[in-house]
């Protein structure tokens, strides 16, 4: 599904690279934690599979094409493949929790009766069902990463990447999500989530790979965090 | 790509209203740098209907006594003829005068019924050799001192002046028209790049879900051309002004050598469609400029 064949990147201004020639292929309904401390390249490692960022060198096959020779036109129906979900969960506030799911479809030009279905849909799924007239703002951060999480499946992506998406929550929150990314891959949906978060990777016991100032340092089926 | 209508008044009206002084200054400038640009063009269309007016007009009339004595007549017309300085010259009889009368005020059967022929001043219709200002002065000097003549006509020198004069004021209009232009240019690149900042948040989404880059810039783009149409349209609304109150003066001063400056609805209508053209490329180009910097893929 996933293929980082030889992948650097270096950030202007920075002498270590973010990213050095890190080699990954990740099957189809796979989860993968990418691990290590702050600035190993994790978020890189992420942003490039949806090309928020470009690599200096190397190739990137996103379901078997190199995502390098994709023109600018097509990436947005790269990401529409690709749900993303973030520690500042990324709602918008002015919008109620049913509009912020919508949003993500609308401006996709979905028509409004799949719109309709599909919004309740996962909003129940992430249990938030009796919630969808509320804005963030009126929403624990657990609730809110729910929301970010139902807006970032509601298109049925054959791919999620989740940066740290327990960053900001407590343990017990935090596991609640991992339950819900949990339900969502056995969906066959590949999730790949950075974490620094020790507890949850080790009780996961999912495949790991673990960077180290841009290296990946370690790729182990079933791992622990170290 | 579907971009619904109705996603789309909905998103350009929010932009709109979001920032309400941003818009008003941004659609006041664009309206006041284009009533500048199309007074200057009406005022410019005028003057080009002056020049066609006097072009056709070389000619000047040396108008006789009504009781001219047929030897004065024929003094005058001997010393037309002698001249070198002199093309042609013809003897309009009353009779020619009253069919030209006729013809001009056809439309007035009332102000025709008040004169007979007999009443009406013959004349010399005279095309000079040069259509040169000074020798026709010159001319109408010496014409004017002929025993018989009552007047001699000619509208150069006036002409001259009011032409030069209004060529120096619409070329004025129409500098200070392009100065304001890329000022309302820029502060609608500003108004968009604001609209732009303002909507980040929503922008970032709708990139990560996968909007197609039409579908996030357009209503940016639509914004701008909005925003310089409206503008516009009050800029049109500011020239159709301007022309009454023209039109009405010309009424006023009963003089048709200034007739052409009282444009038609019909002449105005190219100048206030350019005007709205002007508009939507201000819009088009401001909000395109601040899509394409700010809005990288």
């Amino acid at each position: 599904m996933i293929k980082l064949e030889k992948v650097t990147k270096e950030y202007p201004g920075q002498t270590a690279a973010a990213l050095k020639d890190a080699d990954a292929d990740i099957a189809k309904g796979e989860f993968v934690f990418l691990v290590g401390p702050s600035g190993s390249g994790k978020s890189t490692f992420l942003r490039l599979i949806n090309k928020q960022e470009e690599p200096d060198s190397g190739r990137i096959f996103v379901a078997g094409k190199d995502i390098g020779k994709l023109s600018n036109w097509k990436v947005p129906m790269l990401r529409r493949n690709i749900g993303a979900v973030f520690q500042d969960y990324k709602l918008l506030p002015t919008r109620t929790v049913g509009e912020n799911v919508s949003f993500a479809l609308e401006v996709i030009g979905r028509p409004r009766h799949v719109i309709g279905s599909q919004v309740p849909a996962i909003c129940e799924l992430v249990g938030l069902g009796d919630q969808m007239e509320k804005y963030p703002h009126q929403l624990s951060g657990g609730e809110q990463q729910r929301v970010s999480i139902a807006r970032a499946f509601v298109n049925r992506p054959l791919i999620l990447l989740a940066d740290e998406p327990t960053g900001n929550l407590d343990p017990q929150t935090a596991i609640g999500i991992m339950r819900l990314l949990d339900r969502i891959n056995k969906t066959g949906t590949t999730v790949i989530m950075a974490s620094h978060d020790r507890g949850i990777v080790d009780t996961m016991r999912r495949r790991v790979i673990e960077l180290s100032g841009g290296e990946i340092v370690r790729d182990q089926a079933r791992g622990v965090y170290e | 790509m579907a971009l619904r209508v109705d996603y789309l008044a909905k998103e350009t009206g929010y932009n709109l209203i979001r920032n309400p002084s941003l818009t008003i200054a941004t659609v006041l400038t664009v309206a006041v740098s284009l009533a500048l640009l199309g007074s200057a063009l009406l005022i410019r269309s005028g003057v080009d209907g002056l020049n066609v007016r006097f072009q056709d007009d070389v000619e000047f009339i040396v108008w006789l006594d009504r009781d001219a004595t047929s030897e004065q007549v024929s003094i005058v017309e001997r010393a037309l003829n002698d001249s070198p300085l002199i093309a042609d010259s013809r003897y309009i009889t009353r009779q020619e005068t009253f069919a030209e009368f006729q013809e001009f005020w056809q439309d007035s059967p009332e102000i025709m019924a008040s004169v007979e022929p007999e009443r009406l001043p013959t004349s010399f219709r005279v095309i000079p050799t040069e259509p040169d200002l000074e020798v026709v002065e010159a001319l109408a000097a010496e014409y004017r001192l002929l025993p018989g003549v009552k007047e001699v006509d000619f509208a150069g020198e006036f002409i001259k002046q009011l032409n030069s004069f209004t060529r120096t004021a619409s070329t004025i209009m129409l500098v200070t028209a392009a100065g304001s232009l890329v000022a309302s240019s820029l502060l609608m690149y500003n108004s968009i790049r604001t609209a732009l900042f303002a909507r980040r948040r929503e922008v970032e989404v709708m990139k990560l879900v996968g909007a197609s880059n039409s579908f996030i810039r357009i209503p940016f783009i639509m914004e701008g051309l909005v925003l310089g149409v409206i503008g516009a349209g009050f800029s049109v609304l500011a020239v159709f002004g301007l022309n009454r109150v023209i039109t009405r003066s010309v009424e006023e001063a009963e003089i048709g050598l200034f007739d052409s400056f009282a444009l038609q609805q019909s002449d105005l209508l190219p100048i206030a469609l350019w005007l709205l053209v002007a508009g939507a490329a201000i819009g088009a180009v401001g909000s395109g400029f601040a899509v394409n910097r700010y809005l990288d893929a």
